[in-house]
């Protein structure tokens, strides 16, 4: 197989538009509230013919109507509980056919309400007594989503390895691919680092597959994934009665890969003692199996993988220098998604006529709104969070195009909706900084203490800010 | 400036240095309920295999909520303390009635606080207050009490007698409520033992006393009930139409939470019939009356786990994982223990559905949960199946064989046939 990239070009977008529907809108009254005043604005409002209305009178109902026929948008009234409403109805329309929008109408919303809201994909959070103008606007932002226009997604030839492929034409994946058809040959150990999902996997199983012992197994174990207390049988395997639970006597998977490749995953997660044995094992090329006293040799290629900074580990005395110089023969850095530019364009297209394959559909372009997302989202989670992404998106397509309707709420709350205030877009200080705040704690997933040291002040000072906010 | 931020500690190893004390039981809840997952570990390549174990709690969160903590314990223990002063008061006043009643009230507390085995013993003791008055609709009642904790505890034909007990009383008094009350809960006793026949003889009987009554919510429970029965009778006509007469008689005005679980009731009927659009559909309703009902996590657990369930049954394991994955946020929040062994369990089929080895984290999880937490023989048993069907799965007959023999016998000591004939019909198959 040869490792040079060989890619077609990204065509020329041909926007394509398309004709804006009338609205179905499902209007849906708040707990013990009645959505009679909502609905006889709306039915005045609608004069114009563009909007179809009508009314449920609570969630279960509205649950079921939506089950029944397609709606574009649920005005949903939340109640004394605006918070815990707005989580349930996000959590019921995920799964509706046809994925309506949702806008939110409350009283008084506060701080914290919006920028969930935002969070979560709504289309738009409004005050009540609705106004006009604030509806007309989030149906607006609506109607022009409907006009996304197509951009046709190239044929995408990737480098199969099994069901994984190797995809890319950036200058720092023409870097890698260089890399690889280099070492690929040579028996020696490998480390792959790269943040996570950036395809250390797939790079290792590229090695296998070209490398001296592909006609072994390749087989990959996960040291974070599987508890401290059982990763040394699984590695290693045991003896029947070895420790309570050895039930039958278990092959390891150093033994499993025989004279193929054993690819050692988040190997930074392993402890101290792993990390002898695993070094033991490399050196003299022999295991013991635990509770056994035969030692059986072996001839595995070693490929391992981290997403952490194993010089940085050793300073802190996490992990050993001689098992790093051992496995470190080697480097291969792997970009993160940001890095590669184009590359998620091509991606898209990939993973799009993989998925389509899958899930038995037709999808031919993306549209030119939901492109612009994912070229905006900040990949944290980089190809692997795409693929994800793309998976969803093709599972629940209608049509021949990918949209931004398709993507998560997540991306989708990305937009400048509902930023978009009567004030032309600019905010206070107050909203800036509740904006940033709840940014933060989002990234330190709500821990106070880590948000409050990237923001610099002092947790109590952080908690009373988010009190103030309602965050 | 300020000081610098310690990483999580792993909730494996925060429990490993919690003894096994129960005045720490609401520290240990604590302690699991503000976990959260490592965020850096997301979208690692362990991230599809996170557990309990592995999430993280913040220690400046751990002291932030402990007043929080302390506020609810004090708030308890001052109801039962009340509870007791209640039932002295009437002792004194000699209200005997009013001290069973204040004593009945002390267990319901421990009750909902998922403490069974303190509510059966303040159940004992109104019981035995009761049994010494003319009056015996408290005896009734205190007997009726007893009998549901009793079921709760897994001790069913004890859970039985005190049933036939308080229905026997009820008739002698023309309790009719209280006889259609102990009918209900002798059905269970005998669904719990898979005594089919003595189910529907019970549940018809405490039906035909609530339509007499005209307790429609109870006669709307009672038919919910004789669904779930046909149904496991795999009489799925019949568990249809009296699933769609309860939902009738709740439909109107009946409360949410009954309706929700009529629905998530019709889920599972829809699902063996193999419509899984409709039992979507059902699923998806419930969860929307959960919303309206009074907060019960277990209920929203109980149709989430179906829901992902039924989407592992028809292969649309994203949709699988992504509902397991906020059923675990919903257990860890709630402290369910009980569920999240359920949850992982579920996630370890998924795993096997996929042919991933690595899936067997989740059992390992679960049936560390079920014996460490949760204490609890019956669900150590189920994780065991499945683990054994995990590994027949994989083609690993041996491994599947030994875990199967073990959930066979933990079924065989708990007296559960009708789960012991599953575990040897499964063992039939992966020695085939």
């Amino acid at each position: 197989m040869s490792l040079t990239p060989a890619h077609p070009p990204v065509s020329a977008a041909t926007p394509r538009k398309e004709d804006v529907p009338r609205l179905r809108i499902l209007v849906v009254a708040g707990e013990g509230g009645s959505a009679g005043g909502v609905m006889q604005n709306l039915r005045q409002w609608a004069d114009d013919g563009q909007l179809e209305v009508d009314a449920a009178p609570d969630l279960p109902r509205a649950v079921r109507q939506l089950a029944g026929r397609r709606w574009d948008v649920v005005v949903a009234v939340l109640g004394e509980h605006p918070d815990d409403d707005l989580s349930w109805w996000v959590d019921s329309l995920r799964a509706t056919p046809g994925g309506p929008r949702l806008i939110a109408a409350v009283q008084a919303p506060s701080m914290g309400l919006v920028l969930r809201a935002e969070k979560s994909g709504v289309l738009d959070l409004l005050s009540l007594p609705l106004r006009r103008e604030e509806l007309v606007r989030a149906l607006d932002r609506l109607r022009s989503a409907t006009g996304e226009a197509a951009i046709p997604l190239p044929a995408v030839e990737a480098h199969a390895v099994g069901p994984y492929a190797l995809v890319g034409q950036s200058a720092a994946m023409l870097e890698v691919y260089k890399l690889l058809a280099r070492v690929a040959g040579s028996p020696a150990t490998v480390l792959v680092q790269g943040e996570s999902g950036t395809g250390k996997e797939v790079v290792a199983r590229t090695i296998h597959v070209n490398g001296p012992h592909a006609a072994g197994a390749f087989v990959a174990v996960n040291c974070a994934a599987i508890p401290e207390n059982l990763l040394e049988s699984e590695l290693f395997g045991h003896e029947k009665g070895a420790f309570t639970g050895a039930i039958t006597r278990k092959i390891g998977r150093f033994e499993q890969a025989g004279s193929g490749t054993l690819f050692l995953d988040e190997i930074a997660d392993m402890s101290l003692a792993l990390q002898a044995k695993i070094l033991r094992a490399v050196q003299e090329r022999e295991i013991e199996r635990v509770g056994g006293s035969e030692t059986i040799p072996i001839d595995v290629r070693l490929i391992a993988a981290t997403n952490r900074d194993l010089k940085e580990a050793i300073k802190q005395g996490r992990f050993r220098e001689d098992l790093y110089y051992r496995l470190a023969v080697v480097t291969i850095r792997l970009p993160t998604l940001a890095e590669r530019g184009d590359d998620l364009f091509l991606l898209t297209a990939h993973f799009v006529g993989q998925f389509a394959r899958r899930y038995g559909k037709q999808i031919e372009a993306i549209s030119d709104r939901a492109l612009e997302l994912l070229r905006n989202h900040a990949w944290v989670g980089n190809v692997r969070e795409l693929r994800n992404v793309i998976e969803r998106a093709v599972i629940v397509a209608t049509d021949r195009t990918i949209r931004a309707e398709q993507l998560p709420e997540e991306l989708r709350g990305e937009e400048p909706a509902l930023g978009d205030r009567p004030r032309g877009g600019l905010l206070t200080l107050a909203e800036a900084e509740a904006r940033h705040i709840a940014r933060v704690l989002s990234h330190t997933n709500g821990q106070i203490g880590a948000a409050a040291e990237i923001l610099g002040i002092h947790r109590n000072t952080l908690t009373r800010k988010m009190k103030e906010y309602g965050l | 400036m300020t000081e610098p931020h310690l990483p999580p500690i792993r909730v494996e190893k925060a429990l490993a240095l919690l003894p096994e004390l129960e005045a720490l039981t609401p520290l240990r809840a604590l302690l699991v309920s503000i976990s959260r997952p490592d965020e850096r570990k997301l979208w690692a390549s362990s991230g599809p295999y996170l557990t309990l174990g592995k999430r993280g709690v913040d220690l400046d969160e751990l002291r932030r909520r402990m007043p929080q903590a302390f506020h609810r314990i004090a708030e308890h223990i001052q109801e039962l303390f009340k509870a007791y002063a209640d039932a002295l008061d009437s002792q004194q006043r000699g209200d005997a009635p009013g001290v069973v009643a204040a004593l009945l009230r002390a267990g319901h507390l421990e009750e909902e606080g998922g403490r069974l085995t303190q509510a059966r013993a303040w159940y004992e003791v109104a019981l035995h207050v009761a049994e010494q008055l003319q009056d015996r609709r408290p005896e009734v009642e205190a007997l009726r009490a007893l009998g549901y904790v009793r079921l709760a505890l897994g001790e069913y034909a004890e859970g039985a007698r005190h049933f036939q007990r308080s229905l026997a009383l009820a008739e002698g008094e023309f309790d009719q409520a209280g006889a259609t009350a102990a009918s209900e809960g002798l059905g269970e006793a005998a669904l719990a033992q898979g005594q089919w026949a003595g189910t529907h003889a019970w549940y018809s009987r405490g039906l035909r006393l609530a339509d007499a009554a005209q307790d429609a919510p109870r006669a709307g429970r009672l038919e919910r009930q004789l669904g779930v029965l046909a149904r496991k009778q795999h009489d799925l006509a019949a568990a249809g139409d009296y699933l769609r007469r309860a939902r009738e008689r709740f439909e109107s005005a009946g409360p949410p939470d009954e309706m929700a679980r009529v629905l998530n009731e019709q889920g599972r009927l829809d699902a063996q019939l193999g419509r899984y659009d409709a039992a979507s559909a059902a699923y998806r309703e419930a969860l929307a009356w959960v919303q309206r009902a009074p907060r019960d996590a277990g209920l929203e657990l109980s149709i989430r786990v179906n829901l992902a369930a039924l989407d592992l049954e028809a292969g649309r394991l994203l949709e699988a994982e992504a509902e397991l994955r906020r059923a675990e946020e919903v257990a860890i929040a709630a402290n369910l223990i009980r569920h999240l062994a359920q949850i992982y369990t579920l996630m370890g089929r998924l795993r096997g559905a996929q042919g991933d080895e690595t899936g067997f984290v989740f059992f390992e999880q679960a049936i560390e949960l079920a014996k460490a937490l949760e204490r609890s023989v019956a669900t150590e048993a189920q994780v065991y199946f499945a683990y054994g069907q995990f590994h027949s799965k994989l083609g690993q007959q041996e491994e599947a064989r030994a875990y199967l023999e073990r959930a066979r016998e933990l079924f065989d000591s708990l007296g559960e046939a009708v789960e012991r004939d599953r575990a040897d019909a499964e063992l039939r198959r992966s020695s085939a």
